[in-house]
């Protein structure tokens, strides 16, 4: 926060079991005085007050050569850690803010801004009294000391405070983007790791003059969704892949009766309730393809926290515009990660539902077929606009009608729509790195940060590497992509879904080359830098020492 | 619909009901023809919704805005068109197997939440439109085309789950009764908050032709002593066996949905104000 204040860049990660309260946990942050894209592969500080904890995240924590550890005097460090520069302090003789202790430490050694820091000290614990300011800010100086006294010559910041920016998770961005759009009505379970956008916009909403409902279950959430959205306001739901499946049947109600509705589905690692608390890109299928029947749907991806507020706004757009449900695709990583913005990015372009005119009304029909498939929408409390709507195959008029002729002009009316969006939306996708590039990078979500990472190294080493993110996956920006991949020498896929997903998805949709190279993985550990540049060098045939990626 | 009169008749869209002659539905939508025309309720503000079956394609023979929606969610969904516009009148209609066994979950919280509708149940003890299935309410041990040996599980009562969920009006009509169950209508549509209305309906087609005779024998009124507040009372007039007792069997005030919606609304706006989008971005800097 305080670094965020100096106008400075920072991503923060969190790991957690699944304890409900209390038990080991982890954060990860990196600062820099440039924009950064990605959580960095390498730590150069650690801080560890019980080795034991430690020992649960060691598998997932890679440190720097020459990394600066501090730990607890009391705790003795284990064997294994002799190569790093391992500093005791006296943690357990501390009777409490420990945590603001060994910030004060790494400020100290790190160049961290202190002032900032006490200053946001102060606001965190505002609401807890005097005492308490003061006890954190003495803590802080306390470590602050220490550090210096501890003389370690670690490559400290180095930066000039400018803006402020703004700090916050993929969540909080997608509840202020639904804000900025105009949901005002919201319907939710609570789940992990979505559950975030439930309690922003159930405090936010009610001061908007909107309101929110906290459902029995998945099946309510969406279906007050569709029915707050037919009765006029822009609504949506929050959820994660158990949730999106019990919704897969109302949004084919939702897309057969032309009714807006925005899902946001932050991923997690399934299938069941796999690992709930940890990031995997493998709702995909379910979002592309999901439920019964010949289904038109949008699907949307974020690849980080701004994008989170951006995807969020397009969804209410599409949505809205052209009577159809939206599925914006987060991930854990960019949900419940905080990322420092500008707060000027977050501005964005707010379209409306196309509402009956009197004229319309005149001689209203509901489900007009039209050349782009939007037919004018009446809402409940308009004179003239009355209509059944329906889960049922339904002529113009929403009467039910179970007749091919019916069904063929109103599947193709339904599915003219997306020919609109994709014409209209094709501009979603995110690309970077020379034209006709040695190797071209396919990713989507939040691959997109780190692969942008991995490919500003990669040209800084001379390579000719590119990459290519759509953010619409349905539908997808296929001559863009095609395109990119005609001009690349090589492709490499990189995806975290064991089944590879996207891969395949890819395949069905455009013509990629034969000897096409696929990482893909399970997800429960976010995908590094070191993996992409790893992956990228195999695929340009070009050797290399693990080292020498990780540097 | 610019001379519009209120009466039964315009109530009417041009739509013919795909129901069975002789359907107990029939009296249902005549009923509700009649206390909507009785309630002058203008189609233009009034959303009906069902979820599917027979009963649930009601909301198409009715001159209003029309939702027939999915197997068991019609509550939800109606509760979306409350919240997003309490003005609406919302009423919700279908069968007992929808709304008891597939979407048993959502009578409970819909009643809970007191959220401001009417529910009309069609109760006619079996599946119609999937031909002649056992449902919740299906008497025990009758034989049904899913159940050939005789239905092995016991019936519930729908009148006594929405008392026990919390409903504020409980009543109970007989679609042969046409003026009696338009009255319980108009009483029902009347009510603040979650009223619940279970009509028996016969289904001539899977419960054959005697059930509207047998129906009609068991029907009594509500006695003229019964403390319709009093929720002991009003559990005993249900799962009663033999006799059907109709009439209002359960009418209490409670805060509705809406009324802590909009509570909630004020005290929100009181305590921290209408917020523009930079005070909201105050939180993150």
């Amino acid at each position: 926060m305080a670094s965020a204040r100096e106008g400075l860049s920072v991503i923060k990660t969190e790991a957690y079991g699944p304890q409900i309260r209390g038990g080991e946990s982890s954060c990860t942050v990196r600062i820099s005085a440039t924009p950064i894209h990605a959580q960095a592969d390498a730590l150069d500080a650690l801080v560890v007050f019980h080795w034991a904890d430690f020992a649960r995240f060691r598998e997932e924590l890679t440190l720097a050569k020459n990394a600066v550890v501090f730990f607890d005097a009391a705790d003795a460090a284990p064997e294994d850690m002799g190569m790093y520069r391992l500093f005791p302090i006296d943690f357990s003789a501390r009777r409490g803010a420990k945590n603001i202790f060994a910030l004060g430490l790494l400020s100290a050694v790190f160049g961290l801004p202190g002032d900032a820091v006490r200053g946001a000290i102060r606001g965190r614990f505002a609401k807890k009294g005097e005492a308490v300011i003061t006890a954190n800010v003495e803590a802080f100086d306390a470590g602050f000391a220490n550090g210096l006294e501890l003389a370690i010559g670690a490559d400290k910041l180095d930066y000039v405070a400018t803006t402020p920016k703004l700090l916050m998770s993929g969540n909080d961005a997608t509840a202020i983007g639904a804000v900025e759009a105009g949901c005002r009505y919201f319907a939710g379970y609570p789940i992990t790791p979505s559950s975030e956008v439930l309690h922003s916009l159930s405090e936010w909403l009610p001061r908007l003059g909107g309101s929110c409902l906290q459902t029995e279950d998945e099946l309510a959430a969406i279906g007050a969704v569709v029915g707050g959205s037919f009765a006029g306001a822009k609504s949506m739901t929050a959820t994660s892949g158990p949730g999106l499946s019990l919704m897969s049947e109302m949004l084919g109600l939702a897309a057969i009766a032309e009714v807006p509705a925005v899902v946001v589905n932050v991923q997690r690692g399934g299938p069941s309730t796999g690992i709930p608390t940890k990031s995997e890109q493998s709702d995909l299928w379910h979002s592309l393809y999901g439920g019964h029947g010949d289904m038109p749907r949008v699907v949307l991806a974020c690849s980080d926290v701004e994008d989170s507020f951006h995807a969020t706004v397009d969804a209410f757009n599409i949505a809205e515009e052209f009577q159809t449900p939206v599925i914006v695709l987060s991930e854990q990583c960019i949900a419940q990660a905080r990322q420092t913005l500008d707060p000027e990015s977050l501005v964005h372009e707010v379209l409306d539902r196309r509402i009956a005119t009197p004229e319309e009304l005149e001689t209203y029909r509901r489900y007009r077929v039209t050349d782009d498939g939007v037919s004018p929408m009446s809402i409940p409390g308009m004179k003239l606009g009355e209509y059944q709507t329906n889960g049922l195959e339904h002529d113009e008029q929403g009467r039910p009608s179970a007749m091919y002729a019916t069904h063929e002009v109103m599947n193709a009316k339904r599915w003219r729509k997306l020919e609109a969006i994709a014409k209209k939306y094709g501009h979603l996708f995110t690309r970077f790195g020379p034209e006709r590039p040695d190797l071209g990078i396919l990713c989507w979500g939040s691959s997109a940060g780190v692969v942008r990472e991995a490919v500003d190294r990669l040209t800084a080493r001379g390579h000719r590497v590119a990459a290519f993110a759509p953010r619409i996956l349905m539908p997808l920006p296929a001559d863009e992509m095609q395109a990119f991949i005609d001009a690349a020498k090589s492709l490499l896929l990189i995806e975290i879904s064991f089944a590879k997903q996207f891969h395949r998805y890819l395949r069905s949709e455009l013509v990629l080359p034969r000897d096409l190279h696929v990482y893909a993985r399970s997800g429960g550990k976010n995908l590094t830098i070191g993996e992409v540049m790893t992956e990228a060098l195999r695929a340009l045939a070009v050797p290399v020492m693990n080292d020498e990626v990780l540097a | 619909m610019t001379d519009f009169n209120y009466t039964p008749n315009e109530y009417k869209s041009d739509l013919k009901p795909v129901w069975c002659p002789g359907c107990g539905d029939f009296g249902v939508l005549n009923s509700l023809y009649r206390a909507m025309a009785e309630l002058r309720m203008d189609p233009h503000d009034t959303v009906v919704v069902s979820g599917i079956g027979c009963s649930s394609r009601l909301p198409g023979y009715v001159e209003a805005y029309g939702f027939n929606s999915l197997h068991g969610r019609a509550l939800p969904i109606a509760t979306g068109v409350k919240m997003a516009n309490p003005h609406l009148n919302v009423v919700v209609v279908g069968g007992d197997g929808d709304g008891i066994a597939i979407g048993g979950n959502h009578f409970l919280h819909t009643a809970r939440r007191n959220a401001d509708m009417t529910y009309i149940m069609m109760d006619n003890q079996i599946y119609g439109l999937t031909k002649g299935q056992a449902a919740p309410t299906t008497p025990l041990g009758d034989k049904t085309k899913s159940t050939t040996y005789g239905n092995p599980e016991a019936a519930v009562d729908p009148c006594a789950l929405a008392i026990s969920f919390g409903a504020s009006w409980v009543g109970r009509g007989f679609s042969g009764d046409i003026k009696g169950t338009a009255e319980l209508m108009k009483v029902a549509m009347q009510h603040r908050g979650f009223a619940f209305l279970d009509i028996i309906s016969p289904c001539v087609t899977w419960r054959g032709d005697d059930q509207h005779k047998e129906f009609r024998a068991r029907v009594r009124p509500v006695p003229a002593e019964h403390d319709r507040t009093n929720m002991p009372a009003a559990l005993a007039l249900t799962n009663e066996g033999g006799p059907i007792t109709t009439g209002v069997l359960y009418d209490v005030t409670r805060p509705t949905l809406i009324d802590e919606t909009v509570e909630i609304r004020d005290k929100a706006i009181a305590l921290k104000k209408v917020p523009t989008k930079q005070e909201l971005l105050k939180a993150f800097m």
